[in-house]
């Protein structure tokens, strides 16, 4: 009697804090609709991957087919290749890619602030803010078989040479052309870590007659290396996304045994060659999956190596 | 008082930097001065080449100054108008999807921002989820045909529209508004509506500023989910209609007017193409991007 009469003022006292807050629900609710359609609604529909889809009778109405699809995606030698390439392509990017925006950051901090810095950063940081659509757009211009390199070489006498389509060097094209777009952003949040640091440091580490050099790695680095590792962790559970803007718009059939990432494959077989949504939606899920799990395990290791409790978002 | 730290801090961390002239400041000047002109001369010669004639890029595929200036592929592509109507469709969902973005993204960074109320760990977990799973693109293509979004510019605008990274930002910001401001308001009978429009976001404009430049570049940006909802070409947004001209081995001049045809050269119109697409982008830029560097500073690691 007594705990009903306690659980009933419970419910009362929470009908209570729930009226008091009303108008915070009322603002969540536009963001919530949006998450329910956009978010959750595409959620429910990953459930055509256990289907055998046809557009007459929809999502609903499709016949279940158990694993079906995805006994079909792991005899794929396609999703095998594509799998491959991301990882490839993913390792190859933290490999040679990431640590250029950290030396990027250490060289721009020893410039002298004033407005050539300042230039050159804005120069650095700009071709971020374009889509690669842009970007590959002047890049097929310059490299393509009557590109402005090819132009030049002609005239100089040397044979045309299809940089673009030559699949011993796509992938290095890829990390070069990526670190040309996304170096000199990447590099602005090291730079806050940086600008952080007491100048009081710097200063005693110069009465005590350090060089330049010296400075970087025993100050600089280390106050830095915090926020690279989280960028790391980053990375590595960011491997399944191996940079589709980039590779849709920069590749062609000639390279693609080595630039057919899951994505770009993903949405070929969708769009392009087929319709069997079931099997690509399988392969979609498979990612996101894997996706999903790499992202959970290395936001753990990244609350126990930070000691924060916020992990990475 | 702060002021004079400023002052000494700004000395001591000129005196480290350099004394007089010394060969390691020299070397990494030049490396950066290198990479600055790698990154900037694309860009440089793709303008020139939308300048020149047809016989001068191929005399001189790399230029630093051009000798005659024409304006033939700018008409070329301007009587063509496709880009006209990119622009109309990516300006209608810059227009549109901006304020769209703004609104869903700071009210629920506004009540994520609160003090605990009931079911506040779920919505928050709800929305976090979206970070990590996500149903990809074939479900929201479906989900765009059973809504009869599929050819309309509304898909794109909606389907963009709160972004969570964003969200954590403005959340943390709202956070940090000393809570006796609100409490004062409370006192004198405004709610949570009242607090957030007329209190809250004016205090956040440093913040609102950033994200709206923050979303302005996503929108104008936009191309992918264009062209995956809008099979209807005269739709599409400007970076579409671009990667549809760049896309074509050889521009077929043969509807042109014969004055321009002689005159006009594929690659020509194709970087006309680029500069009309990325010029708003190239203007702005260098005014907002202390904005954006904000951004980064407030969120902490964004990728």
């Amino acid at each position: 009697m007594a705990k009903q009469t306690k659980t009933l003022s419970a419910r009362r006292s929470l009908w209570k804090e729930i009226l008091r807050n009303k108008y915070i629900y009322l603002i969540l609710l536009p963001g919530l609709i949006y998450y329910i359609i956009f978010a959750y609604g595409p959620m429910y529909g990953l459930t055509i991957a256990f289907k055998d889809y046809n557009v007459r009778e929809g999502i609903l109405g499709s016949p279940w087919n158990g694993i079906d699809n995805f006994v079909r995606i792991f005899r794929d030698y396609e999703f095998y290749l594509a799998l491959k390439n991301t990882l490839i392509i993913s390792f190859s990017r933290i490999l040679f890619q990431f640590p250029v925006p950290i030396i990027l950051a250490l060289l721009l901090n020893e410039l002298k602030e004033g407005i050539y810095k300042k230039t050159l950063q804005t120069v650095l940081t700009f071709p971020n803010f374009l889509s690669w659509v842009v970007v590959s757009s002047i890049l097929i211009n310059l490299l393509s078989n009557g590109g402005a390199i090819n132009n030049l070489l002609n005239l100089m006498g040397f044979p045309r040479q299809d940089f673009l389509a030559n699949s011993q060097i796509f992938r290095p094209l890829l990390y070069i052309t990526d670190i040309w777009k996304s170096a000199g952003w990447g590099s602005i949040i090291y730079l806050a870590a940086i600008s952080a640091i007491s100048p009081d440091l710097y200063e005693a580490a110069t009465i005590d007659g350090a060089g330049k050099f010296q400075k970087m790695i025993s100050i600089t680095w280390p106050s830095i290396r915090p926020t690279v590792v989280v960028m790391l962790i980053l990375s590595v559970g960011g491997v399944m996304n191996a940079g589709f803007d980039q590779i849709f718009n920069m590749e062609n059939p000639a390279v693609r045994p080595v630039s057919d990432i899951l994505d770009t494959y993903i949405y070929r077989i969708t769009f392009n060659t087929g319709t069997d949504f079931g099997f690509s939606t399988g392969v979609g899920l498979f990612k996101s999956l894997i996706n999903f799990i790499l992202l959970v395990t290395f936001d753990k290791i990244s609350r126990i190596i930070s000691g924060h409790t916020n992990g990475i978002f | 008082m702060s002021s004079l730290k400023n002052t000494i801090a700004f000395k001591t961390s000129k005196s480290h930097v350099r004394k007089k002239w010394d060969l390691s400041y020299f070397v990494i000047t030049l490396i950066l001065t290198l990479f600055g002109i790698a990154v900037f001369y694309p860009f440089y010669n793709a303008v020139l080449i939308s300048l020149v004639t047809s016989k001068e890029y191929i005399q001189t595929p790399f230029m630093l100054f051009p000798k005659h200036i024409t304006l033939d592929a700018y008409r070329y592509l301007f009587e063509d108008g496709s880009i006209f109507w990119g622009y109309r469709s990516t300006l209608t969902i810059v227009l549109f999807g901006v304020p769209y973005n703004l609104l869903l993204t700071s009210m629920v960074a506004y009540a994520m921002s609160r003090p605990a109320f009931p079911g506040k760990k779920f919505f928050n977990a709800m929305i976090i989820l979206t970070m990590y799973f996500s149903g990809g693109i074939i479900p929201t293509y479906l989900l765009m045909r059973s809504l009869s979004l599929l050819n309309s510019l509304a898909s794109v605008i909606l389907v963009y529209g709160v972004n969570t990274y964003n969200m954590i930002i403005m959340r943390n910001f709202f956070r940090s508004i000393p809570a006796a401001i609100e409490e004062s308001a409370r006192i004198d009978g405004a709610n949570d509506l009242v607090i957030l429009f007329r209190i809250v976001l004016p205090l956040s404009k440093p913040i609102m500023a950033t994200m709206l430049l923050f979303f302005t570049v996503d929108r104008w940006n936009e191309w992918f989910n264009a062209m995956v909802f809008l099979r209807d070409n005269n739709q599409w947004p400007l970076q579409l209609v671009l990667r549809s001209i760049v896309n074509q081995p050889m521009i077929d001049f043969s509807v042109t007017t014969s004055a321009l045809k002689n005159a006009v050269f594929s690659d020509g119109v194709k970087m006309a193409a680029v500069v009309v697409t990325m010029l708003p982008v190239m203007l702005v830029y260098p005014f907002v991007q202390k904005h954006f560097m904000k951004g980064i500073m407030l969120g902490g690691v964004k990728a």
